[in-house]
This record gives C-alpha cells, structure tokens and sequence, in this order.
C-alpha cells in the first residue's frame, strides 16, 4: 500500500461533511481549465453554462451539507 | 461523441486499475506524444452536475495520482477529441512546464479561522455628521484600502510563519485571506513531495499546539488541483476578448 493510501483524503476529519466540502472545493474551483464552458443537454437542447454556474451549484451543495449538519446537531 | 476529461499527465501510457468516471463510464488514457489525457468517452452530451458525478472525478484523479502526479482538469470539463488536441498543442510547453513544476507532488491544504479582537477602529461609527455621496465613497475607499493593507501585510506573516515551522518541505506555496471585520480567515495551499506527508502533519501538528486562539483545518494529501492552473487562462475571462 502506498503512503496515499493509507492517508486518505480527510481520514483525520471525524465530519465527513466537511470532508466532502473539501473534495468538492477541490474539483469545483480548482484544476486545469481546458474549456470554459460545460456542455450539458437537455431533450437534445445544448445548453452552455459558464464556470459562475458550477460554483453557484457548489454553494448550493454546500449549503445542502450545511443546512443537514445543523439539523443533525 | 465527447471526452469527459479528468487530468493530463505526462509519460504515462497506460492505466492501472482506475474507478469508473462519472456516469459510471470507464477510464481511458489518450496520448498526445508525449502527454497523456485521462478521460472517459461520453456518448451523448448529457452530463449531470450532481455529487455523486463530482466524487467519481475525484476518485480517478485521485487513483491515478498513485500512479504519477498530474494536473487535475476541473470537474465538468466535456471537449471534442478536437479541443482537446488544440489545447495539448497549443498549451504544450506550459503543461510540461507544470508538470514539471508538480512531479512526484502532493498538495497539502491549511485552513485557519481567527477572531479579531476590538474591530471597531475601521468600521463606520454611524455618528459620522452628514456627508456628501462623494466623501462617503471616497471614507469608503479608504477604509477598503487600508483593509488592503492589513491583509497583504498578514498574508506575509503567516507565510513567514509556515514557512518558519514547515521549513523546506514547502516547494510551492499559495495564500489567501478572506477579508472581514469580525474574523480572518486564511487558506495556505501547499506542494509537498509526496515522502514528506508524515513530516508535514507532523510539523503542523505541532505549530498547532503554538496558537490556540486560531482554529486550524488540516487537509490532504490532495492531487495538485491548486497548482494545475496554467497562468495563460484566465487572461480573457471566458475567452471572450
């Protein structure tokens, strides 16, 4: 087992929630941009969002967690 | 037909064992020469923004990671066969130049909360006597600015203060303070080889104990998602001139 297995993303975190904002953080707002845009159909209309829509829609996965941590407390 | 992407690599023609990408379609690499593209081929443009789409990008990053260190594509990034060659040809020598830069790397991710005592001194009192539109803009300016200040000033004290505790296990660095009046709230990405993981929690967890009245959020080890971005992007926003 390599030294990135065994220390998984978070692994030390005991709420995994925030383990997952992270990861979202991670693949939502960082990493190599190669196109601007997303492509994403619906009934076989192409329909561009712009990078804004992506965070937006990671806010609102954040909010999601948020709202369910404080229900959960 | 599209290309899910999900990071670029460099000299790494074949895949290990790789989870399946989002939609649960399977992983491939693509080679441009010398780089490599691992994707999955979407076959129609539907793609969902949802979690569990999100958490598969992750998880093949994340796997071929073990593999070699790459540069992470953000999620949702769906390109022709085409963009995708124009973007390794046209993009060559800053990817290898990046790639270069993240070998052998991990990325590591410090988040620190602090509350600011006696906040009162920039803020309006709110006893002001009547003023113009103009002065109110140009007291504003003013307190935007000096607000500038502290935070530069603060991001050089806590990068010093890092750099003092993890010493030469940083390779790269980048800080960010979220301004407010009530708290600071500091990230600190850092780029550490990857046989340094335990050194590195090590040495935070000590530098931890050192300041109680800050709250730390230790991370990773991550992919590189925060050293993969190429400084050409982003110089028209959304490639519109």
């Amino acid at each position: 087992m390599s030294d990135f297995d065994e220390i998984l993303v978070g692994e030390e975190w005991e709420n995994t929630d925030l383990s997952l904002l992270e990861t979202l953080d991670h693949v939502l707002n960082r990493g190599l941009v190669i196109a601007g845009e997303i492509t994403i159909s619906v009934a076989d209309i192409d329909l561009i969002f712009l990078r804004l829509n992506v965070m937006v829609s990671s806010v609102e996965t954040a909010q999601e967690v948020l709202r369910k941590r404080e229900l959960a407390e | 037909m599209k290309l899910y992407v999900y990071c670029l690599a460099e000299g790494v023609p074949k895949l290990r064992e790789t989870p399946p990408g989002v939609s649960d379609a399977p992983v491939r690499i693509v080679e441009f020469e010398d780089l490599s593209a691992v994707v999955s081929v979407c076959r129609s443009d539907a793609f969902q923004i949802t979690r569990k789409n999100a958490l598969a990008h992750h998880e093949v990053v994340r796997s071929f990671t073990q593999q070699a260190t790459p540069l992470p594509a953000r999620f949702g990034t769906l390109v022709t066969i085409e963009q995708l060659r124009n973007y390794v040809s046209t993009h060559r020598q800053a990817i290898k130049a990046k790639l270069a830069q993240v070998h052998g790397g991990l990325e590591m991710n410090v988040r620190m909360i602090q509350t600011i005592a006696g906040t009162g001194s920039s803020q309006s009192s709110g006893n002001e006597p009547m003023m113009g539109p103009g002065t109110a803009f140009l007291l504003e300016k003013r307190r935007e600015i000096f607000r500038e200040q502290g935070g530069a000033a603060q991001k050089e004290q806590l990068s010093a203060w890092l750099r003092e505790k993890l010493g030469d296990l940083i390779k790269e660095e980048k800080i960010s303070l979220v301004p407010s009046e009530t708290i600071i709230l500091a990230k600190a990405d850092h780029l550490i080889a990857r046989e340094d993981v335990h050194e590195y929690r090590t040495k935070m967890a000590q530098a931890v104990e050192e300041r109680p009245e800050v709250r730390f959020m230790v991370s990773g080890p991550w992919p590189p998602y925060s050293f993969a971005n190429i400084e050409l992007e982003f110089s028209r926003p959304f490639g519109v001139s």
